[in-house]
């Protein structure tokens, strides 16, 4: 499945589903303080979709729309974690003790924000990272000759 | 004192972050951190009769865990070694380095030493004290090694960071021991409440021994440290002489007294390691021809007796001990730095080349005269008022203690002899002599040994100076006020006697040196069949790498089914005792439904199949077939999540297979290895899994637990998918050391796959 042979269908139907994917993705993440989701599973949508755009375009298509690297989103969704647990200390919780807050903005309703939010959107990030990570490295190919093996 | 040793680390970083700005005052910048240490010891003068300056930082107080000072005289004679000596080395260092050679990490490193030094010493808790031990030998091991280019260096550093690593090691494990055993880990409290004594708290004390016993270099331990003259002189006058290889002494002198009142091995045990290690030093340096060597086994010989001396626990020896402490950081710190002036000057340290260096170098020649004396213990010095003080003691102690001290202080007369003679006497024929470069010494390089040599001198005279620092650290560790004195004439009496004794003899010894190499030469022959300290380490870490080549070749023998089939045989065989032993009853799970069957068919079917296919592809399809149906399980057990994350790992896993496959050959090959023992790992694995489910479903009770969790969920955390708050929250450390554990694999594996696809590539 190399970006010179990908067939013209995929990459429409890549186009087509990966917006979803994202939102739903991103949906996981936020919901999942009370619906099933979290930052795992949606972290893990996210890592789908990333594996989609490399079967339509390759490794470059990857690279191209995510221009990050991939220690990066390790590297900060590691830090927002545990940064998360530290400001526990600061109104004088335990290590990853969780808060919350409520706003109430016009028209939209009750909002609640839960400092756990922020630890999840870190294990969401690593766990991208981590799909992005091994793409990025499985991705590459060997040789322009190189016969198509298996997918 | 936490601002002293503050003050050290501050300086040391400064020195390393501004090396290049500072790379030519390096060392007078590190000479603020003695300087500080001094002045702690001078607004602290005259502490006795158990005073003490206690600080405590409190960091885990759950755990006990604090940084707690307590300085008490005992300390304060340390602290003054360190703060005096090392301010007088390194201001001579300044001069003796030439900026060229870029010498600033060097300054840092001993900044860096002083402050361990003065934490250690300065030490209430014993694992504070065992932080500062190991800083001290971890910066030993950077100065020795400093001169990185020459393998000689580099084999010495690790051979002193190994075994006073080693004795490090078997101290900690003391300290703990001991601790437990007495309920606390303040030094101060464990020597007021001694432990009884029982088999842990015997293996503590003999443990703190070959703690002490490897740092300060005693007999079997010692052959590290001539080896460390490696290093430049500064560092073997500050480390190798005056301050490191006296933590050990430090050590026996503040247990001791508990030690002695603990176990009845402890007094001769460290009165014969002593005078092992006084004999056996004094006589090596007879037949060094190196002045640095001389100097060092020399240095073995003093701390022989200041340990047998210090480490005894009878009040009068530690204070003549304690005497002899500052006497020979007063003349030993002062004798290196002589023989690295003259190794600067006359570009050699060899004695049968050296020549004449009293004329050429008249200055340097009296200040080696001045505290050489000290040494060999001559009247009127500082060192035979420690001596005198010494066989004070010794004589009411028994004819034999003073005899056996008397006996080895010979020898130190003896080497004193041979190093004046051979520095500054006639060359020896037959040797071609050093040719002096300049022989013109600057006075910066004077000015510090100098110094010492004139303090050295004043002592002598007015011991009563030394007197008050002596008593109040004597009185802090034995509880014994005025146990000695420090006279400069102790008038007629046996203890005199034994001091002429030992003089005369010693005197005739270096007339006759000829017959002492005739008899070295005959020692020789049959200690050459002898194990030797530094051959049996020369031995002994070959032997070690080969026995950790031999070992991880045979559990690590690059054979991925090997390791796969030994971790699924421990993990079998582990719980199957377990649930053996404690006795288990099986119970058959309920009937199910029939969406159950089905599923539970269905995993079977795919994992049969599993068995029999060849093409690669298939075999990851199978695998995804068969974690889909699973996640079907948890969706009829009403587990959305877990469903959930069930099937989106599949999907990315199987998709990540895919990846993989893409560079590996379509099927699998045909093995050669038998194929019967991965089938019996496999039936096991299944029989195990099965046998284990039923086991569980019998032991299932309630958790209170999950109650807990689901009630705490929402006021809590804010959450109504407990399965998530218990995620983010109540097991939050957990989740937080998963991610790490995810962060690592996948650096790990991205790491290694990328180089390999590389060089396909490439080739």
């Amino acid at each position: 499945m190399r970006r010179s042979r990908s067939s013209p269908i995929l990459s429409a139907g890549v186009v087509v589903v990966s917006g979803p994917l994202l939102m739903f993705s991103a949906y996981l993440l936020f919901a999942g303080h009370n619906q099933p989701g979290g930052g795992f599973s949606g972290g893990l949508v996210a890592g789908v979709a990333v594996l989609l755009v490399w079967a339509a375009g390759g490794i470059d298509s990857v690279r191209r729309i995510l221009p990050v690297r991939s220690n990066v989103l390790l590297g900060a969704g590691l830090s927002l974690a545990a940064l998360t647990g530290f400001a526990a200390f600061l109104p004088g919780l335990a290590f990853l003790e969780s808060g919350y807050i409520k706003l109430h903005p016009p028209l939209v309703g009750e909002i609640k924000i839960v400092s756990a939010l922020f630890f999840d959107i870190g294990v969401y990030l690593v766990v991208v990272g981590m799909a992005v990570g091994l793409v990025k490295a499985l991705g590459e190919e060997e040789s322009a000759e190189a016969p198509e093996v298996g997918a | 004192m936490f601002v002293v040793v503050l003050v050290h680390l501050l300086v040391a970083a400064l020195l390393v972050v501004a090396r290049r700005q500072l790379e030519r005052w390096a060392f007078v910048v590190g000479a603020l951190g003695p300087l500080a240490t001094l002045i702690f010891v001078v607004a602290n003068w005259g502490l006795h009769h158990g005073e003490a300056v206690t600080e405590k930082w409190d960091w885990v107080p759950a755990q006990d865990l604090e940084v707690s000072f307590r300085v008490d005289g005992y300390a304060l004679i340390f602290l003054l070694v360190v703060g005096g000596a090392g301010l007088a080395i390194f201001l001579y260092a300044q001069r003796y380095f030439t900026p060229a050679r870029g010498p600033t990490m060097f300054a840092a490193t001993m900044t860096l030493f002083a402050g361990g030094m003065v934490g250690l010493v300065a030490s209430d808790h014993l694992l504070s004290l065992f932080v500062f031990w190991e800083l001290t030998t971890i910066s030993s091991y950077l100065l020795i090694g400093y001169d990185d280019r020459t393998a000689q260096a580099r084999s010495a550093a690790l051979h002193a960071a190994l075994v006073t690593g080693a004795g490090g090691l078997a101290m900690l494990g003391g300290f703990v021991l001991l601790a437990e055993a007495s309920g606390s880990y303040l030094i101060s409290e464990i020597a007021a409440n001694p432990a009884e004594n029982s088999f842990a708290v015997g293996l503590a004390w003999v443990l703190i021994l070959i703690g002490a016993v490897t740092k300060s270099a005693q007999f079997p331990f010692h052959a590290w440290l001539p080896g460390a003259m490696a290093a430049p002189t500064p560092a073997s006058a500050f480390l190798h002489s005056a301050t490191m290889v006296k933590a050990g002494i430090f050590l026996v002198g503040r247990m001791g007294t508990a030690a002695v009142a603990t176990v009845d091995w402890w007094q001769p045990a460290v009165v014969g390691i002593g005078l092992v290690t006084m004999v056996v030093g004094g006589w090596r340096a007879l037949r060094q021809y190196d002045l640095k060597l001389l100097l060092a086994f020399g240095t073995v010989s003093q701390l022989g007796f200041m340990f047998l001396l210090i480490g005894s626990g009878i009040p009068e020896l530690v204070f003549s001990g304690l005497a002899a402490l500052l006497a020979h950081a007063l003349f030993k710190a002062t004798l290196f730095m002589v023989v690295g002036a003259i190794d600067h000057e006359a570009g050699t340290r060899d004695l049968r080349r050296l020549s004449g260096l009293n004329r050429s170098m008249p200055v340097l020649f009296a200040v080696a005269i001045a505290v050489s004396l000290s040494m060999a213990a001559i009247p009127l010095t500082f060192g035979f008022d420690a001596k005198e003080a010494a066989f004070h003691g010794l004589v009411h102690e028994g004819v034999l203690w003073v005899a056996a001290v008397a006996g080895a202080s010979v020898l130190t007369v003896a080497y004193t002899a041979r190093f004046v003679f051979g520095a500054f006497g006639p060359h020896v024929k037959g040797q071609e002599p050093a040719q002096g470069r300049r022989l013109r010494l600057s006075n910066l390089l004077l000015a510090a040994p100098a110094t010492l040599a004139v303090i050295s001198v004043v002592v002598g005279f007015f011991p009563a100076l030394a007197f008050p620092v002596v008593d109040a650290a004597a009185e802090a560790v034995t509880g014994v006020a005025e146990a000695g004195e420090l006279l400069l004439w102790p008038g007629l009496g046996p203890p005199l006697a034994w001091s002429l004794a030992s003089l005369t003899v010693g005197s005739l010894l270096a007339w006759r040196s000829d017959l002492v190499a005739r008899a070295g030469d005959a020692v020789g022959v049959v200690a050459a069949r002898l194990p030797s300290g530094e051959g049996t380490f020369r031995r002994f870490v070959p032997g070690l790498i080969n026995f950790a080549d031999r070992s991880s070749g045979l559990i690590q023998n690059g054979s991925l089914p090997t390791y796969v089939a030994i971790i699924l045989l421990v993990a079998i065989v582990m719980p199957t005792v377990a649930v053996l032993s404690n006795g288990a009853t099986l119970v058959a799970p309920p009937s199910g439904t029939l969406l159950e069957w089905v599923l539970g068919l269905l995993i079977v079917a795919f994992a049969v199949s599993l068995a029999f296919v060849r093409r690669r592809f298939a075999v990851v399809i199978l695998l995804g077939g068969v974690g889909y149906a699973i996640a079907g399980l948890y969706a009829v057990f009403g587990a959305p999540d877990l469903t959930l994350t069930q099937l989106l790992i599949e999907t990315l896993a199987v998709a990540l297979f895919a990846l993989v496959l893409r560079h590996l050959p379509a099927t699998f090959a045909r093995t050669a290895t038998a194929r019967t023992p991965r089938l019996v790992v496999a039936l096991l694995v299944g029989a195990f899994v099965f046998a284990g489910g039923l086991v569980a479903n019998a032991a299932r009770t309630p958790s209170r637990v999950a109650e807990t969790f689901l009630a705490q969920s929402i006021p809590e955390a804010g959450g109504s998918n407990v399965v998530n708050v218990i995620l983010v929250d109540f097991r939050g450390f957990d989740t937080l050391g998963e991610i790490t554990v995810l962060v690592a694999a996948t650096l790990g594996a991205a790491g290694l796959i990328r180089p390999v696809i590389r060089n396909r590539r490439r080739s």
